[in-house]
């Protein structure tokens, strides 16, 4: 069987919430039915915007995609969601399994509220990256995400638990308020990394000029978890390899002093 | 039976079902490893005053342990779940936590019970868990750096009380005969033979003299005795010792006892071995039966 295929037809004029096509909703469904499926807010339906190809609905491409397709992912529990091109806002939003790979840029929000699964995004990924939403008071909380380029501000802003690791530079607030859980940056990390960090770990690669002054360093020590986290990255290096080799030696600042001192960014020496 | 000269007894070897957990413990080198897996599986030679019988499985090579350093295989067992879950969490807290470089992880997947979910509180707030590949591991800040420990170990039905006798012409003897099996039976996986070296001389019998006791020397089987009691002891037969197995598996004790009898058989007579036995309840408390005769065969 050929994956489930949606071809774009034009770019549409406004932002379209095409939370219903994931691999759980349309198991089951005919071609005729996956058509006739209602999507966004202005009376659409799938085949006004997509040409639908194709039958595995395990398997989901969103081709010639644009930023402008929201929720693309969202809630989904099994199954992939290849999006060949940019996507939108609030990609894997409360997503609890399965895969999605976007291949070019992801809006602000992905992976916000996600449980489980994982997202690679192969370009750059937008702002509150793994990121609460407003008035939500956790963002990711579980899962892993994976970009490839940069990050924008507020990466996994109220994180309370997953693993996301930046290829690239993360913008500033990186970790702001994070419960739990990890976060990687490969790159440069803007100002206020850490901002109101309560736990959880922010992992830099490069020293950062400048860190909050609520952050105090606790000296350079090698810490047995890294290992296992790096052979946790190794069991799947198709998707972890460029992160690696991840050593273990890193120079330590708890924080947020503001916060309870319980989290901590390390940086790799 | 007679196997080199060894008079092999036509009975059983009488075991229970226990509860058993195996822990990894690693360390910055064997040698520390070593000394916190010694404390951790002390005292712990029988059920009846320890709460639990345990002992070191095997070394561990740095690419078979998660953190990638060296360490040790510990296995532990006890009658209930209850007791096995005091027991680790007793034992890994005072034992491993406190040995420098030390971490601990689970060896074993079955029934989840805890190990770093309260020693956690050590930590006194500064602790911090993370989940790596859906297993739970707490930081505990110690004096030389972090006590890694998983958050549960788990838990599996296991034997208990497997064990042969080894009846020869003095002490001497029967130890040489004895630390030959130790050897052999080191090199089995699943098993540990809880008593000092393994091998153990006080045998014992159910019940006592002595109302407040519930067991008490197998007089039967003290050379010292014989004339006093109804001895079971021909008059060659001047000490005995026994091996006591716990395992993973029935096949684990087996297995053991198999290359511990084969062991002992090949010293034979010529090195004052007379005779092999077992020690059993005649059948009615224990649920694992280990006939000499059918090991062998």
């Amino acid at each position: 069987m050929s994956a489930l295929t949606f071809t774009l037809r034009a770019v549409p004029p406004y932002c379209v919430d095409v939370s219903p096509l994931i691999p759980d909703r349309l198991a089951g469904l005919s071609k005729a039915a996956i058509e006739k499926i209602a999507i966004g807010n202005h009376g659409l339906r799938v085949d006004d915007l997509f040409a639908v190809r194709g039958e595995d609905t395990r398997q989901l491409i969103i081709r010639d995609s644009s930023d402008r397709l929201n929720r693309i992912g969202t809630g989904m529990t099994q199954g992939t969601v290849l999006v060949e091109g940019d996507c939108g806002a609030y990609t894997g939003l409360g997503m609890r399994g399965g895969r999605i790979v976007v291949t070019g840029n992801a809006g602000p929000l992905a992976g916000s509220g996600m449980t489980a699964g994982g997202i690679e995004i192969r370009g750059n990924a937008g702002d509150f990256l793994g990121g609460a939403l407003a008035g939500d008071k956790q963002g990711m909380r579980g899962g892993n995400i994976v970009v490839h380029g940069n990050a924008g501000d507020r990466t996994a802003d109220r994180m309370r638990r997953g693993l996301i690791l930046i290829g690239g530079d993360a913008g500033a607030y990186c970790g702001s308020h994070m419960l739990a859980g990890t976060v990687l940056v490969s790159g440069h990390v803007g100002t206020m990394p850490g901002f109101a960090l309560k736990r959880g770990t922010v992992l830099l690669a490069r020293q950062p000029r400048e860190l909050p002054a609520t952050f105090q360093e606790s000296g350079e020590h090698a810490l047995l978890f890294l290992t296992l986290l790096e052979n946790e990255l190794r069991r799947e290096s198709e998707r972890f390899g460029r992160f690696l080799p991840l050593g273990n030696r890193v120079r330590r600042y708890c924080g947020d002093l503001a916060n309870g001192a319980t989290g901590e960014i390390l940086v790799f020496v | 039976m007679n196997i080199n000269g060894v008079a092999i007894d036509d009975t059983f070897a009488e075991a229970f079902g226990m509860r058993a957990t195996r822990i990894l413990i690693t360390a910055l080198d064997l040698k520390w490893a070593y000394h916190a897996a010694r404390a951790a599986t002390g005292f712990a030679t029988s059920v009846i005053g320890c709460g639990c019988e345990a002992g070191i499985e095997r070394e561990l090579s740095p690419d078979e342990t998660p953190d990638g350093r060296p360490g040790l295989a510990v296995l532990l067992f006890a009658v209930s779940d209850k007791e096995l879950a005091k027991q680790v969490e007793r034992r890994v807290g005072q034992c491993v936590l406190t040995a420098p470089t030390s971490a601990a992880f689970s060896g074993i997947a079955g029934e989840p019970v805890n190990m770093g979910k309260n020693l956690r509180f050590f930590g006194d707030g500064y602790q911090n868990s993370k989940l790596i590949g859906g297993r739970r591991y707490w930081r505990i800040p110690v004096m030389d750096g972090e006590f890694l420990c998983e958050e549960t170990t788990g838990m599996v039905r296991a034997v208990g009380g497997g064990n042969f006798l080894v009846f020869a012409h003095g002490q001497v003897e029967a130890l040489a005969a004895c630390e030959a099996a130790i050897t052999a039976m080191s090199k089995v996986p699943g098993v540990i033979m809880p008593f000092p070296g393994g091998v153990v001389r006080s045998g014992s019998k159910v019940g006592s003299k002595y109302k407040t006791l519930t067991a008490s020397t197998n007089d039967a089987f003290c050379p010292t005795l014989r004339g006093a009691v109804k001895s079971e002891l021909s008059p060659d037969e001047s000490a005995v010792l026994e091996i006591v197995i716990d395992g993973l598996t029935e096949t684990d004790v087996r297995t053991a006892m198999r290359a511990g009898i084969a062991a002992v058989c090949q010293a034979g007579s010529s090195g004052g071995v007379l005779r092999i036995s077992a020690g059993n309840y005649g059948g009615k408390l224990g649920k694992f039966h280990f006939k000499l005769h059918d090991l062998l065969k």
